[in-house]
């Protein structure tokens, strides 16, 4: 700019002296001449002008390009400046969307002795910062402490604000706040962590050092979709039954990814303090509970896989089965014999028991254990209930374990157990960590591939023609199992059950299995006083199943259902004369 | 009244007249565009849409415009240059009234399918204007400074409506092509340094009333690093932008800063960043070598003039050219405060292509008409 605004002052000196000899000498020639001479002159003048100023920006040219008077070559590499530092990573789901993060903030403290007047600052600070009243804000200020914090987590909104009141008892530190944006989403899965950072609860407190440590964002099996619509479901029918909580969960079976975890009612992660003990309580994994009739899956299985009935053998289910001290009934009281289809089919108690009787003890107890039904889950939350199982397992709990009650589990291990039994027989230990498809082993074979098709097939029974055809999603060949327990009551089983459904699909050749549970429903008036399984929980997994199918990629391929009458397993099952052929 | 008797000039006919164009001159003019074409291309990440094209397009209407307007003799331009200066004006007062406002300013104004920018054609018309009246002013009259009224206020009521819409920038550059004029005219220089003198007065009052970008820009360009990412971006990223490029650039494309979107404006005012990045220092000072190489053609031209209207016309216009080059490469360099204006014939543009081809068309024009004689006070009244 200086060599531009000196430039004309220079040749000015130059060409003034000369100027006048010249002026006059050529005033003799006429005033035409002497016009055009000093237009030559002044355009020469204007010409070395134009070129020093081109020099001028010809240099810099130079001196940018060559001798680095930009001197900011690394920077070009970056559109911002650095990145800010993080000091907890982030935890995404299995498609990247974040789940907990951690932003910046500013804390707000101040020093009330060099507070003047603390009724008017209160005044003042009380509509910017929401989280406190005036009066709250008052007495913090009156106190004769040298420090009180105000609040630790101002938005810069909120710190502009305050910074523009202009008081100078106020200080601001930097500070950073974990911010949890699907909320009470995913909260019982992620957790939170305590005012100073700290994870306290669900994956924040298992991988607290690694969050800690790592950069890298924590990858989960979740997906905020598939949960989004569990979640939906599961509060459409806990509302609708009254019920006072429920679970869920979606699993790949072919991985052990939980896709989604839901324990309703649930809670806001910024502010865990204010939640109830209940909402924070994980129903699907520290909540164990007898799940009913659904074991009556393993019972079955271990069963077929054991040779010990075949899916054609009859048992007579007319009389209940009274044995210490137990009297056990059925639901839908047959008279008659029932094949084990139909046992399976209708639920029947005694049909089951009498199955387990010829199974034996040993075997169901070894099934179990290999189901990881007798253990406490491997997962990756602190949150994990301990099984109650029969100790001593004698040859009553045998009856009892048959379908599903005497033994107490979390919602993941059953639903474990379902996806190996329609697996081809093979278990993957559930996680909530995104599992690379390279690191999925063949899993641990706890049926044969035979046993598995058989049980597929029962399971898709149940939900074509018996107690679960409220989970019949068009298309997507749901099987599965009911299950209605009572809740233990005071030493007892009182009236409060337990109504589950625990279903699979594709059944053709399993992926997903998809549980749902609702803690105490209510009969209502449009399911005749009935708050079961097939009434309360199927629906949920239908309606998943129909929004989460088309979401996964998984096409709906409607399949025609053979007439009750005209059902291979059925057809057989009810024909004497076959049976025995086959056999 | 016929031309053709008023004067003892011979009259070319129009194959004459063609043979006399300056085709080297066009042939540097083609150089420049094509440049203009590469980079729109490269900025478009190697496309030709959305501006390589239209470029070209262009560029080949405003060369037919350019042939057209320099096969008219300069005297008619003579007698039309304030009819041409009275467009302008009332251009820009349109704008004030119907123009549309783009990014906070009004400059467009719309004519059936064409957007135009009145400030484009203002900048050929006041050289017009100005020449025409210094033409009629002899050197001993210069002298008086009533004789500058006129003049004056030729310069002071474009500047003025170009002030309000509110573009400093040209406004600058309409001051300074007058200055141009006014001292190749032989206005005495001590009036300069009274004018200079008033205006640095001028400077805090001017302050008040400049728009708070404006005022930012200023500041800005005082101290770029002050503010980084807001508004000093512009001149880092552009200095940056040089600086990577190093002697020999990065190669057509490979410019990082341009093709990553560091670089805002980067079809318009800040090409010649782009062209720095991927051609290095020796593409630079080629393009600069090209426009010295213009600009010369220019005086060279003025200098063979023998009628003050085309020496002044020739001069005037060549200034322009002269001040577009510097103010933006000065700008993009973090010389001079960022301000908007376009590299000729490189940039995207389509009022600023046109403005300049008419503008080489009359230079052309003045080379071609070089003997022409016009009388002082003017064509007609002496017929």
């Amino acid at each position: 700019m200086s060599r531009r605004r000196n430039a004309p002052c220079a040749p000015h000196d130059g060409t003034q002296r000369p100027a006048g000899p010249v002026r006059r000498a050529l005033r003799l020639d006429g005033t035409r001449k002497e016009v055009l001479e000093t237009g030559r002159t002044r355009l020469l003048v204007a010409g070395i002008v134009f070129a020093v100023a081109f020099s001028a920006i010809g240099v810099r040219v130079l001196d940018l390009a060559v001798l680095n008077g930009g001197d900011t070559r690394d920077v070009a590499t970056r559109a911002d400046g650095p990145p800010p530092v993080q000091t907890r990573a982030d935890i995404v789901d299995r498609n990247g969307h974040v789940l907990a993060t951690t932003l910046p903030v500013a804390a707000l403290y101040a020093e009330p002795r060099e507070v003047d007047n603390p009724a008017q600052v209160a005044h003042q600070l009380a509509p910017i910062l929401t989280e406190s009243t005036a009066a709250e804000l008052q007495a913090l200020l009156d106190s004769a402490k040298s420090f009180v914090w105000l609040d630790r987590n101002l938005t810069p909104r909120q710190q502009y604000r305050v910074n523009r009141l202009g008081i100078p008892a106020l200080h601001f530190k930097q500070s950073e706040k974990r911010f949890y944006p699907y909320g009470e989403l995913t909260a019982h899965a992620v957790g939170y962590t305590n005012v100073d950072g700290k994870g306290i609860a669900g994956i924040e407190q298992s991988f607290n050092q690694l969050l800690k440590d790592s950069n890298q964002p924590l990858k989960l099996s979740l997906d905020v979709r598939v949960q989004h619509i569990l979640m939906e479901e599961l509060r459409a029918k806990m509302q609708e039954f009254e019920g006072i909580g429920a679970a869920g969960l979606v699993m790949d079976v072919r991985t052990g990814e939980l896709l989604a975890l839901a324990s309703l009612p649930t809670y806001n992660p910024h502010e865990p303090g204010r939640a109830s003990d209940d909402a924070r309580f994980n129903r699907a994994t520290l909540g164990i509970y007898e799940m009913g009739s659904t074991f009556k899956i393993f019972s079955t299985a271990a069963a077929l896989e054991t040779n010990a009935v075949s899916l054609f053998d009859k048992f007579d289910v007319s009389e209940p089965i009274r044995k210490a001290g137990f009297t056990i009934r059925d639901y839908k009281s047959k008279d008659g014999k029932l094949t084990v289809p139909q046992i399976f089919m209708h639920s029947s108690n005694i049909g089951t028991v009498k199955m387990a009787m010829e199974t034996g003890t040993e075997v169901q107890r070894n099934t179990l254990r290999d189901l990881g039904l007798t253990r406490p889950v491997t997962l990756e939350i602190p949150e994990v209930g301990t099984p109650m199982v029969p100790n001593p397992w004698r040859e009553i709990s045998t009856v009892t374990v048959s379908y599903g009650h005497g033994i107490a589990v979390n919602a993941v291990q059953l639903a474990s157990a379902v996806g190996a039994t329609v697996n081809h027989g093979r278990r993957h230990a559930p996680t909530l960590l995104k599992r690379d498809p390279s690191d999925v082993g063949p899993g641990t074979r706890v049926f044969s591939a035979k046993t598995s098709r058989q049980m597929r097939k029962l399971m898709r029974l149940v939900v074509e023609y018996g107690t679960g055809k409220n989970a019949d999603a068009y298309g997507y060949r749901v099987g599965g199992k009911t299950g209605t327990a009572d809740k233990p009551d005071h030493g007892g089983y009182g009236e409060a059950q337990i109504s589950s459904f625990v279903g699979a699909f594709p059944m053709d050749d399993p992926r997903y299995v998809v549980f749902a549970m609702i803690d105490e429903p209510k009969g209502q008036e449009h399911t005749y006083g009935y708050a079961t399984g097939g009434w309360v929980a199927a629906p949920v997994v239908k309606h998943v199943i129909e929004r989460m199918g088309p979401l996964l990629g998984i096409e709906p391929r409607p399949v025609k259902t053979p007439e009750k009458e005209n059902h291979p397993l059925l057809v057989n099952a009810l024909s004497e004369d076959e049976r025995v052929a086959s056999n | 009244m016929s031309l053709a008797g008023f004067n003892r000039n011979p009259e070319l006919s129009l194959g004459q007249k063609f043979l006399q164009v300056n085709w080297g001159l066009i042939l540097l003019i083609a150089i420049l565009a094509a440049i203009g074409c590469v980079m729109l291309y490269s900025a478009a990440d190697g496309s030709m849409q959305p501006w390589a094209r239209r470029h070209a397009i262009r560029f080949a209407g405003g060369l037919v415009v350019l042939l057209i307007v320099a096969m008219f003799d300069v005297r008619f331009w003579f007698r039309w240059a304030y009819p041409i200066y009275l467009v302008g004006v009332l251009l820009l007062v349109a704008v004030e009234v119907l123009g549309e406002v783009v990014m906070g300013a009004q400059r467009w104004i719309q004519i059936g399918p064409l957007t135009l920018q009145p400030s484009e054609v203002m900048k050929v018309a006041i050289v017009l204007a100005l020449a025409r009246i210094f033409h009629g002013i002899s050197e001993e009259e210069i002298v008086r400074p009533t004789k500058l009224i006129g003049p004056l206020v030729l310069v002071a009521l474009p500047t003025v409506l170009v002030l309000k819409q509110p573009d400093l920038g040209t406004s600058l550059i309409l001051i300074m092509v007058s200055g141009v004029l006014f001292f190749a005219a032989g206005v005495r220089l001590w009036k300069f340094g009274v004018v200079a003198a008033l205006g640095t007065g001028a400077v805090p009052v001017a302050w008040q009333f400049l728009h708070d970008y404006q005022k930012q820009r200023v500041l800005t360009f005082l101290n770029p690093e002050s503010d980084p990412l807001g508004a000093g971006y512009h001149i880092l990223q552009s200095k940056i932008a040089l600086g990577a490029g190093g002697i020999f650039g990065k190669g057509l494309l490979e410019g990082s800063q341009s093709h990553l979107n560091f670089l805002p404006e980067k079809q318009t005012d800040f090409i010649f960043t782009m062209l720095a990045e991927e051609f290095g220092l020796i593409g630079g000072v080629a393009l600069l070598v090209l426009y010295a190489i213009v600009i010369l053609y220019g005086f060279a031209i003025a200098l063979r003039a023998r009628n003050q209207f085309g020496r002044l016309l020739a001069i005037g216009l060549t200034a322009n050219l002269f001040l577009y080059v510097f103010i933006n490469i000065a700008m993009v360099m973090g010389l001079i405060p960022v301000v908007g204006v376009p590299l000729p014939l490189v940039s995207y543009g389509g009022s600023a292509m046109l403005a300049i081809m008419i503008s080489f068309g009359l230079v052309i024009s003045v080379y071609v008409h070089r003997d022409v004689r016009i009388p002082r006070r003017g064509l007609g009244e002496e017929d």
